[in-house]
């Protein structure tokens, strides 16, 4: 514990392999005898103590590398962390996991795309790693968390909401798992409170960070990296070029993961990573049965299940529709690629709203992307 | 000795009646100015007595005394040193007392005795209506485009007073009324390429006069579009020409075009302006504000979200009444403000807006948009979002009509609405509505729709069918409203804090 408040998490651990010196401060205290072991004592216990009290106090535990119960995929990792603070259950690390990660400012159809891949995966028993940023990430997490939902509904056990803190969803899908940077008892951004919550109930969130660590800068591209290595196969579905997601795509490269991406719109901004990924030789997948055969789950031979429940569109609004998917358009664009005079343009894209097929957002709007292909 | 001498003072876009009374009597030899005289009033006697010594005329040795009636109000400028002049002449017998009733003075005197131009020569001439008006050479295009009543022009004091007393014809060139109008220039709308959706909202806007909200990132050309809305409104009639000559009279010397304003007025205020600059008022003249020299024209407010808040608020009250009414504790003055209100805004902090693109949070754009208050906001009927227009829309195959081709067919929509109700489509009130606007059955309960899922309101609900009508004036439709119109009326309603609220997604 001392060692982890002079330094950061990697050099503690070197430090209690014995690989690395300690610094100036602590190699002093341990060279007069007397004097270290009772600091040692009294700050280890002091802070043991504090420390100890605020995880009590909120309910986090903590599994120290060599428990029993520590990520196996961390034992072997290039830097694990030396002490993990978790809620909820880490078995649900037992599965297959599969990470994802994304931008904060994603588009409608990122976020559409990420909750979508995720639900698809859970109901495969795939554990959904993800770090419970905005954007991408909490979508990510949504709908693994609906995954669950539905699977309990058909189970007849209710809604998630109404059931007390159980395991009935045990084995009935991949249940979520949140790395996050800031202590467990420090909700950020707190726009995602409920969903931290939710994934602590059904899943599990885990941090490095001791309870009270506030949500530096510093400790986010320290909670890729076990995001990264939590992970078995990593799917971007949204990023631009610089970023939190790109730092995950490089821990997740020195440790071998492979790394798949979802292709976007050359024009999408919001895309500019992945597509930058995909040019450099990753994987371009297009939905949760690409990942699932990146992890050798193969099952497309299975009946599929999907159901839209939209109204199947007309040719001319097909060809509408397929000519504006990709990035947000305004009602100027839409006017200039259909070549339809500005009253008619208005009302096939009030029909089309109307119908769902695309959605409007402070001017601008997207086309809710289709599950099956649409001829 | 004793002279009246008519002359007029300004007071907010109107000129009032000034009788200036000299009286030359027994005493120390002085001069005083009664009657409530500005600062600048006051000086007139400087100007005067050096003006009459340039000229060789004598400089009464006598206690004048000189009253401004009526002496309740405030008389603020220099328009009336030509009458203190004349008065004094008079007074001294130098000049025939009974005809000057047929005359009024309006100029300032320079100090070699030249006549100089004063501001808002044109409602100061409507108010000495009843007499023939001897203004400055400079002031007599805009002053006799106004009255029907004789102007008459001089060069210097001297020449005022050898016509007064006969010796001279005045000068020639005063009668002669036509006038060579020099019109502005107007940036034309085929300059716009691509953009179909804001070229198509600024002629609905000019067809209805429908307040006009263009949202956009920057470099997207939204000062580029409001700058061309003024082209395509129609140039004003008779009485608004008069009006709008009136207000801008009453801030500057002289025009430049000379005679009255038949063009619609373009203002475009910077941001930083204040509440005064904004709605008029300020010092004893009650100086009229931007919204007053808008008027019959467009005001276009750039950067909507950097203008103070209560500069913004202020402009509530007239958008409704068309008209301001400033209060003070002397005068209060009412001046109009019809303008046709056309503003410009970034969707967001970052300016980008596009979805992916924007690096705003939720907390910023909320805070943002705070900026506007909800009623602002709810008086633009159309609100557009603007693009940037990228090399593909810049070749796009669609080519830009010119303003005049545009403009005649708002022309047009704009008769089809007079003819209706007397008035513009946004000036339509909700009785007129049903009348005017009748729904087909498909557009009834498209609206219907759009009510119950709550994205509209009852105001919204209006608006919507007034723009509607306007869209269907300008379609050549002049009966029923139906669903494609409504469905056009619609989308020119960009909601700016819908996706804020639309964060939820179907499964």
């Amino acid at each position: 514990m001392t060692l982890l408040k002079h330094h950061d998490p990697q050099t503690a651990w070197a430090v209690v392999q014995g690989r690395s010196k300690p610094d100036e401060v602590v190699s002093a205290m341990l060279r007069v005898e007397g004097l270290v072991t009772l600091l040692r004592h009294r700050a280890t216990q002091d802070l043991q103590d504090q420390i100890e009290r605020r995880c009590i106090k909120a309910g986090i535990k903590i599994t120290i590398f060599g428990d029993e119960n520590y990520p196996r995929a961390l034992v072997a990792d290039l830097a694990p962390p030396a002490v993990l603070f978790y809620f909820g259950d880490l078995s649900a690390l037992n599965s297959r996991r599969v990470g994802m990660v994304g931008t904060r400012s994603a588009t409608a159809s990122g976020r559409y795309l990420a909750s979508h891949i995720a639900h698809d995966l859970a109901i495969n028993d795939v554990c959904v790693v993800s770090g419970l940023a905005r954007g991408i990430d909490a979508w990510a997490h949504r709908g693994a968390l609906r995954a669950l939902e539905s699977r309990a509904i058909e189970r007849g056990a209710g809604r998630l909401a109404d059931r007390p803190v159980g395991r009935l969803a045990v084995r009935a899908a991949g249940r979520p798992v949140g790395v996050v940077a800031s202590g467990l008892d420090v909700v950020y951004p707190r726009e995602n409170a409920q969903l931290w919550q939710d994934i602590a109930r059904h899943g599990a969130l885990v941090s490095e960070s001791a309870p009270g660590s506030p949500p530096d800068a510093f400790r986010f591209p320290l909670r890729n990296r076990i995001l990264a290595a939590l992970s078995e196969v990593l799917v971007v579905v949204e990023s631009r070029d610089t970023g939190g997601s790109m730092i995950t795509v490089d821990e997740a490269q020195k440790r071998d993961v492979t790394v798949l991406a979802v292709p976007g719109s050359p024009r999408n901004i919001a895309s500019n990573g992945t597509n930058q990924l995909i040019q450099q030789g990753c994987l371009p997948i297009i939905g949760a049965q690409d990942v699932l055969v990146a992890l050798g789950l193969d099952n497309r031979r299975a009946q599929e299940n999907i159901y839209d429940p939209r109204v199947r569109l007309s040719t001319s609004d097909q060809n509408l529709v397929s000519m504006m998917i990709g990035s947000p358009f305004t009602l100027d664009d839409f006017v200039i690629r259909s070549c339809l005079a500005t009253i008619d343009a208005a009302v096939s894209l009030g029909r089309l709203e109307a119908l769902g097929w695309v959605v409007e957002n402070s001017g601008w709007w997207e086309v809710i992307e289709v599950r099956q292909p649409l001829h | 000795m004793f002279a009246s001498v008519r002359s007029a003072t300004l007071l907010g876009v109107r000129g009032s009646r000034v009788d200036v009374e000299v009286h030359a009597g027994i005493g120390l030899p002085g001069f005083t100015v009664v009657g409530q005289p500005d600062e600048v009033c006051r000086e007139s006697r400087d100007r005067v007595r050096a003006a009459l010594l340039s000229s060789e005329l004598p400089w009464p040795t006598r206690r004048i005394t000189v009253n401004l009636a009526p002496s309740g109000d405030r008389k603020s400028g220099a328009c009336l040193d030509l009458a203190i002049a004349v008065g004094l002449l008079a007074a001294q017998g130098l000049l025939p007392v009974e005809i000057l009733s047929q005359y009024a003075f309006i100029a300032e005197l320079g100090l070699d005795g030249s006549l100089r131009p004063v501001r808002g020569a044109t409602p100061l001439v409507l108010a000495t209506i009843d007499r023939q008006t001897i203004v400055a050479l400079e002031n007599l295009a805009e002053a006799n485009a106004a009255t029907v009543t004789q102007v008459f022009s001089a060069k210097t004091l001297l020449e005022v007073v050898e016509c007064l007393s006969g010796r001279t014809e005045w000068r020639k060139e005063i009668l002669q009324k036509t006038l060579i109008k020099k019109s502005k220039f107007v940036p034309d709308l085929a300059d716009v390429q691509g953009q179909p959706v804001a070229r198509q909202a600024l002629e609905i806007s000019a067809a209805g006069s429908h307040h006009l909200l263009l949202v956009g990132p920057p470099g997207a050309g939204k000062t580029m579009l409001a700058e061309r809305l003024v082209g395509l409104l129609p140039s004003l009639d008779d009485n608004q020409a008069i009006s709008a000559t009136m207000i801008h009279s009453s801030v500057q010397t002289e025009f430049r075009n000379s005679g009255l304003i038949r063009d619609a007025p373009y203002r475009a205020p910077h941001h930083s302006s204040s509440m005064v600059a904004m709605v008029g008022g300020g010092t004893a003249l009650m100086r009229p504000g931007e919204i007053s020299l808008a008027s019959h024209g467009v005001l276009f407010l750039d950067e909507l979200g950097e203008f103070a808040p209560s500069v913004l608020d202020a402009l509530r009250q007239p958008l409704e009444q068309r008209v301001v009414h400033l209060a003070r504790a002397r005068t209060s003055v009412v001046m109009p403000a019809e303008f046709l209100l056309v503003a410009a805004t970034n969707p967001c902090p970052c300016g980008e807006g596009t979805p992916g693109a924007c690096t705003c949070d939720d907390a910023a754009r909320a805070r943002y948009l705070r900026r506007f208050s909800g009623p602002l906001l709810d008086r633009f009927d159309l609100r557009v979002a603007v693009s940037r227009p990228n090399t593909t829309d810049l070749i796009s195959p669609i080519a830009g009509e010119s303003t005049s081709v545009v403009a005649a067919r708002v022309a047009k929509a704009r008769s089809l609405a007079f003819s209706r109700f007397g008035g513009t489509n946004s000036a339509l009130t909700r009785q007129q509505l049903d009348s005017a606007a009748p729904l087909t059955k498909k557009a009834e309960q498209l609206l219907r729709k759009e009510l119950e899922a709550g994205h509209l309101t009852g105001r919204g609900y209006h608006r919507v069918r007034r723009v509607a009508r306007t869209i269907a004036d300008l379609t050549g439709a002049p009966q029923m409203i139906d669903e494609t119109h409504l469905h056009l009326a619609l989308l020119l309603r960009v909601d700016l804090a819908s996706g804020l609220r639309r964060r939820e997604m179907s499964f």
